[in-house]
């Protein structure tokens, strides 16, 4: 065994245990540790993804002494490194955009905690994604919304309790559902490690046995994670959360947390369920339809909102539509655009998010559209940047969002009945977003009558605009030089199964 | 490689960011001196590269496997270009007494030139997908001369004209993934670009998705029912740049026309289809509206764009008829329409200016007070109407012509009723001015006028254009040879 194998279960450690230490460490080092072990998972994912490309096929790591099928696994492929060294890379961004903002935001004595979360979610995300176990799936799924729900109420104001609290009762009965199915595939197949699963369910779909009961577990498992990842009906608590909680939260939550559950999604059907098994059920089809309602309905909601913040949180909705309806296609295409679209979105929301503190910022604090007359023209990176990740979303060519609507649409043309329904939506979710986004873009470059507003805190931006360039690399990264991480996606679905 | 077809593309568009990030200039001198000079090493850049770069491709990098960001000079794109490179040098001097009275005066030159910039890449884009890149980056950059202003008005015609565009975009880009499917390449070629093996039977699909195209194009080239943009934000502009949207960015939607119909799906694929049908009457009943509308605007610059509604379909009928007669008055009818309404905004721009006079009643004996100004005005709308020698008569005859020698049962002789119709349309809503403008009647208090004949910078770019409008219709064939020489091939 090469030694570069050891590096996805170092990862989780190392965050979890930095998470830990982090407790007791004064604040500065809190806050060093924090941005070097997320550095330092960075280096060792690119490390393991260089491998893998190299090695051309997955491995499975065991977990302790007992062998599969009772003990636990670790499997690592092409997609999960490149998904693990993504994470890592937002994460790392969002906390440094957000880092001078998390003084007003947060009371002194609580920024170890903060530091704390991140790392617990890190570390549950990385589990997410590497893990080849079910049941492990899930205990990280409830680390992962605890630490979440951490991150969103830590900004101490009665709109984040209660943002906390919706996000809570979602989020748990969104994992409710997921356990239910756990425990019904577990029943069905009696076993608990995904690839051991999938050998039974092929054996009972070829019997033609427990049908229902599939099907059934199938829902449950959707379902819930779909609400984890706030799908289109299902969306209710995302707005409040993504839209008070201090933004290196609402950035890491938007574009990192809803991707690990979707991601699990993938995963699950892929190397649990099987593709073909997935796609036979109906809730494909429903999964499609949400998806499609999510990207009118979440526009139409953000051309409502007054409140940057809460339009921003609103597209998402309309993001993770796009999402759902690539999964929903049922095609190796529309698998590979949603997944492709992930880091699109993932990379252009949080870039939305850490640009719009820096506008509210220099417009008092103020999140209304009428305070943000001229903003561009106070904080001209913040504004910069804002406009480059609003022509992303709306789809202009050499930025992200165009390729992935490009894929998006190229995976629907394969598909007949499909194909109407996705391209109409698609067009018009499109000019939606161009509705909202450049209504704000005109906004902050109307100049304003009057300079009322001072900066409060980025008087000093450094590390704020090193972040905003990074973004704005990492969207036009993805936005021309595509084919190559398109080819590594194909790559890492073809290992998955 | 030939790298310097870039050229005039990438230092107008690093010029104007570069306007637009220095801060101000120690005075309006320095800035004029700077944007001109920028002007018009631009416009010798162009000149160079359409001098030396004809058939010139250059494959810059590649956005996907399948999508190439490609360039290329071919014969159509070159008279796009010309067009482009006089009108954006002869509005860009006009604007630099123009814009005296306007606020912002850098943030103007800077789109300006980025707005050139973008436009010649358009010309000079030699596939879909880069056509399509720049055709979002103009709307974007253009939409910036709309708002200048930044009044209410002008932000809710700048929305207006984002909208509509975005909406035609995306009719584009629907088109676009249903050929990319079926298409060989996507890189514009003399003919058709269609798999045959593909498209046997969806024949249907493939038409719903061309004119899906057509229409997203026609969006930018104000055909109903895409219109109404249109004469909202060009109005909104400032003068100069109304002239530069009116007479050549439109342009840019025909030219995707003409790309999407003649280089990619071909002629034959969609002649004597329904897209050719009702394409043709839709274009017929944007020139009747378009000169109806005019002729009820008492606002001079409204009624000027209606006008350009009107005559922008006229190029479209032609191209719709896909006759070579036709084809050739459609393309020889960008150039005359270009230089045209290029002087008549900017004559516009010059009595707004002059005179803050903006309705077509208050302008009763504006010629007595710029004679000089209004004989251009009055050239330049005897062109529009079509009356030999100007160019409007010749690109209108091919039109006309084209259309009878077509064939087409019903339209080929309803096509030259209209336009004669609208022609006298056209008559009835340009020339007023100029009468009343000249022969102000009994009761005009003469005593009042005073000399108000403007600058020789503003009046200098409205002659060139207005001696080379009469210049193509006095000596039409080497142009038109040109263009039949190449649109033969196309068809």
């Amino acid at each position: 065994m090469d030694f570069v194998q050891n590096f996805p279960f170092f990862s989780i450690m190392l965050s979890m245990f930095s998470g830990t230490v982090c407790s007791v460490l004064p604040r500065k080092a809190a806050k060093w540790v924090n941005t070097i072990v997320i550095s330092v998972v960075s280096v060792l994912s690119l490390i393991l993804l260089v491998y893998l490309i190299g090695k051309k096929e997955s491995y499975v790591y065991m977990m302790g002494h007992f062998p599969a099928p009772w003990g636990n696994e670790i499997r690592a492929g092409v997609l999960e490194a490149g998904m693990a060294l993504f994470f890592c890379v937002i994460m790392l961004l969002s906390m440094l955009g957000g880092r001078k903002k998390l003084h007003d935001e947060v009371v002194e004595s609580k920024h170890n905690m903060y530091y704390i979360l991140v790392n617990l979610l890190l570390s549950s995300l990385l589990a997410l994604v590497y893990t080849n176990d079910l049941f492990t799936a899930y205990v990280f799924v409830e680390i992962n919304t605890i630490a979440a729900c951490g991150l969103i109420m830590i900004r101490q104001n009665g709109r984040t309790i209660e943002a906390a609290v919706r996000y809570m009762i979602m989020s748990l009965l969104g994992s409710g559902l997921l356990l239910l199915g756990i425990c019904m595939l577990y029943d069905l197949t009696g076993h608990l490690l995904m690839s051991n699963i999938r050998e039974s369910v092929h054996m009972i779909m070829e019997d033609g046995t427990y049908r229902v009961p599939l099907l059934v577990t199938i829902t449950l498992i959707s379902v819930g994670l779909a609400i984890k990842s706030a799908l289109f009906p299902f969306h209710g608590w995302l707005p409040d959360a993504y839209g008070y909680s201090t933004v290196s939260s609402a950035a890491i939550l938007s574009s990192l947390v809803s991707k690990g559950y979707i991601f699990l999604l993938i995963k699950i059907i892929y190397r649990v369920l099987g593709f073909d098994v997935f796609g036979m059920s109906h809730i494909i089809d429903v999964l499609f339809a949400f998806g499609l309602m999510g990207m009118v309905f979440g526009s139409l909601n953000a051309i409502e909102e007054n409140d940057i913040r809460r339009m921003i949180a609103f597209s998402s909705v309309a993001q993770i539509g796009y999402i759902y309806m690539g999964i929903g296609m049922g095609t190796q295409a529309g698998m590979t655009a949603s997944v492709f679209h992930i880091l699109s979105h993932a990379a252009t929301k949080s870039l939305l998010f850490i640009a719009a503190i820096g506008l509210t910022d220099v417009s008092g604090g103020s999140r209304h559209f009428i305070d943000l007359t001229g903003a561009a023209y106070r904080n001209k990176w913040a504004g910069v940047t804002f406009t480059v990740g609003s022509l992303s979303m709306v789809g202009v060519p050499m930025f992200s969002g165009f390729i992935s609507k490009l894929l998006f649409a190229q995976a629907a043309v394969q598909n007949h009945v499909k194909m109407l329904p996705a391209l109409i939506v698609l067009a018009v979710s499109t000019v939606l977003n161009a509705i909202y986004f450049m209504k704000t873009v005109i906004r902050i470059y109307t100049p304003a009558q009057e300079d009322k507003y001072e900066s409060i805190t980025f008087k000093d931006m450094k590390s704020y605009v090193l972040a905003l360039v990074c973004f704005i690399i990492l969207n036009v990264i993805l936005g021309i030089s595509s084919q190559p991480i398109v080819d590594l996606i194909e790559q890492g679905l073809s290992m998955f199964a | 490689m030939s790298y310097f077809i870039l050229l005039p593309i990438v230092f107008p568009v690093l010029s104007g960011i570069f306007l637009l990030v220095r801060g101000e200039m120690k005075s309006r001198k320095n800035l004029l001196a700077v944007t001109g000079g920028l002007l018009v090493i631009t416009a010798l850049l162009a000149v160079l590269a359409l001098a030396f770069g004809r058939g010139e491709m250059l494959l810059l990098f590649d956005l996907t496997q399948t999508l190439p960001v490609l360039f290329k000079i071919d014969d159509m794109g070159m008279v796009f270009a010309v067009v482009a490179v006089l009108v954006f040098v002869c509005a860009g001097f006009f604007s630099f007494e123009y814009m005296k009275h306007e606020a912002h005066e850098r943030r103007y030159y800077g789109f300006y030139l980025i707005v050139f910039g973008i436009l010649m890449a358009l010309c000079f884009a030699g596939n879909l997908v880069t056509f399509y890149l720049f055709f979002e980056i103009l709307t974007l950059s253009s939409m910036t001369l709309v708002l200048h202003s930044g009044s209410k008005e002008a932000v809710m015609a700048g929305l207006k004209y984002l909208f509509y565009s975005l909406c035609g975009a995306y009719m584009v880009l629907f088109g676009f993934y249903f050929l990319s499917h079926y298409a060989n390449t996507l890189s514009f070629s003399e003919g058709s670009v269609l798999n045959p093996d593909l498209t046997a039977g969806h024949t249907g699909l493939l038409c719903a998705a061309a004119f899906a195209m057509i229409l997203g194009f026609s969006v930018k080239a104000g055909m109903f029912p895409m219109h109404a943009w249109l004469t909202a934000a060009h109005p909104a502009a400032p003068a100069p740049a109304s002239a530069v949207l009116s007479a050549v960015i439109v342009k840019a939607g025909v030219l995707g026309i003409i790309r999407v119909v003649y280089y990619l799906f071909g002629a034959s694929f969609l002649r004597d289809g329904w897209v050719q049908r009702v394409w043709m009457v839709l274009a017929l009943v944007t020139i009747f509206m378009g000169s109806l509308l005019a002729y009820r605007e008492p606002v001079l610059k409204k009624r000027l764009a209606y006008s350009t509604v009107s005559q922008v379909s006229y190029i479209l009928y032609g191209l719709a008829v896909m006759d070579g007669d036709a084809l050739a008055g459609g393309v020889l009818h960008v150039i005359c329409h270009s230089l045209v309404k290029a002087v008549l905004f900017l004559c516009a721009g010059a009595l707004i200016y002059r005179t803050g006079k903006t309705r077509v009643d208050e302008l009763r004996g504006v010629g007595k007070e710029m004679p000089c100004l209004m004989w251009c005005y009055t050239i330049a709308a005897l062109g529009l109407i079509g009356i030999p020698p100007t160019g409007g008569f010749i690109s209108k005859w091919y039109l006309a012509a084209g259309s009878l020698s077509s064939g087409i049962p019903g339209f080929s002789w309803i096509g030259p009723a209209v336009l004669l119709v609208s022609a006298l349309l056209t008559a009835g809503y340009l020339l007023p001015i100029a009468i009343c403008g000249f022969l102000p009647g009994d009761d005009f208090d003469y005593g009042k006028l005073v000399k108000k004949e403007p600058g020789g910078l503003m009046l200098a770019p409205i002659l060139l254009l207005t001696v080379l409008s009469v210049l193509i219709g006095l000596f039409p064939n080497a142009v038109l040879d040109f263009i039949r020489q190449f649109s033969a091939g196309i068809l």
